[in-house]
């Protein structure tokens, strides 16, 4: 098989595999309380039914529901504190090259959030443990931006309970482009 | 007891939203960073932050999808369901600024037992849009919820 030449047809090999090493992400705990109290208290949100189980009972939803934008939050890594910055950033080890260390290595290696866009299929409740797996959805042809060129990545990431039903989905767009490269 | 809730006959395609501020405080940030999980150190570490060009500390994006939940639920109530929330992110922020939520419903339909609300918002802050988006919510319908 002849060895892929241009920076495209190797971006393309990626679109449709995983993100990262292991297809599946579990999350280390179930949804529970503390962590969605916690949440609740840092973004002084009073929704009782995020925390308040009489209040949650007479609701429509009958008990105890997480932030429904906590989805993520469930599957982050339990990070190394240890070397972390020295990471950049990057919560746990992670030498998983695939698309976004092929565009580092072109020189495309800063990266810009663009889009975030939030499905949520289900509330979900106590105890329940999910599991996240993103795979990469489109690589755009590289562009001019206003920071300068760049491609960008768009991954989804489908989150499921445990008996594999789809709990709500993410849609994340990224730029990755050269440091300054950029115009005036 | 009873807690406020917004009725589902109540919601029309114009009505605004009421704005939420907040106060972009360093512990404002770093709190929400932590609560999502989220330990890059560009959301709680100025001198690190600093280090790779930005002015300092900024929000994290787990912390501004919770945000735009909360100004979405303070409005339609303990009823209500986030269905979508699509966001298209813009300036940063950071410590000291001023975050101003604001949007108005565009569009109601009936869907089952629910009713679903679109609603376009934005939350800006001195530097221009930190965030523009759209999102769905459901409100039940019925003789409880009508």
């Amino acid at each position: 098989m002849a060895e892929p030449s241009t920076l495209q047809e190797r971006l393309a090999a990626f679109v449709g595999q995983p993100v990262g090493s292991s297809d599946v992400t579990a999350a280390p705990d179930p949804v529970n309380l503390p962590m969605i109290r916690h949440w609740a208290a840092a973004f002084e949100d009073a929704n009782p039914v995020y925390t308040d189980p009489a209040a949650a009972a007479r609701s429509r939803f009958g008990e105890i529901v997480a932030p429904p934008l906590m989805l993520q939050t469930w599957t982050m890594a339990t990070p190394t504190i240890t070397g972390i910055a020295e990471r950049g950033g990057s919560p746990v080890d992670n030498p998983s090259g695939g698309a976004l260390a092929v565009l580092a290595d072109a020189g495309f290696s800063a990266t810009l959030a663009s889009n975030s866009e939030f499905e949520i299929v289900r509330y979900l409740h106590l105890g329940e443990l999910v599991s996240a797996s993103t795979v990469i959805e489109s690589i755009s042809d590289e562009k001019r931006t206003r920071l300068g060129p760049g491609y960008f990545v768009t991954w989804v990431t489908t989150y499921r309970d445990e008996s594999g039903e789809v709990v709500g989905r993410q849609r994340f767009r990224i730029l990755r482009f050269k440091p300054g490269a950029g115009g005036p | 007891m009873t807690t406020p809730r917004l009725a589902w006959h109540d919601v029309h395609a114009g009505d605004e939203l009421p704005p939420l501020e907040l106060e972009m405080t360093a512990t404002r940030i770093v709190a929400g960073a932590i609560a999502t999980r989220d330990f890059m150190p560009v959301h709680h570490d100025r001198d690190y932050a600093q280090q790779q060009g930005a002015a300092d500390i900024f929000m994290n994006i787990l912390s501004t999808n919770a945000y735009c939940s909360r100004f979405l639920t303070d409005w339609a109530g303990p009823e209500a369901r986030v269905t979508r929330l699509a966001i298209r992110l813009g300036v940063p922020v950071h410590p000291g600024s001023t975050l101003r939520f604001t949007g108005r419903v565009t569009a109601t339909s009936e869907q089952g037992a629910e009713g679903l609300v679109e609603v376009e918002f934005r939350a800006t802050n001195e530097l221009g849009d930190h965030v523009t988006g759209t999102a769905e919510v459901g409100l039940p319908l019925g003789p409880d919820g009508g």
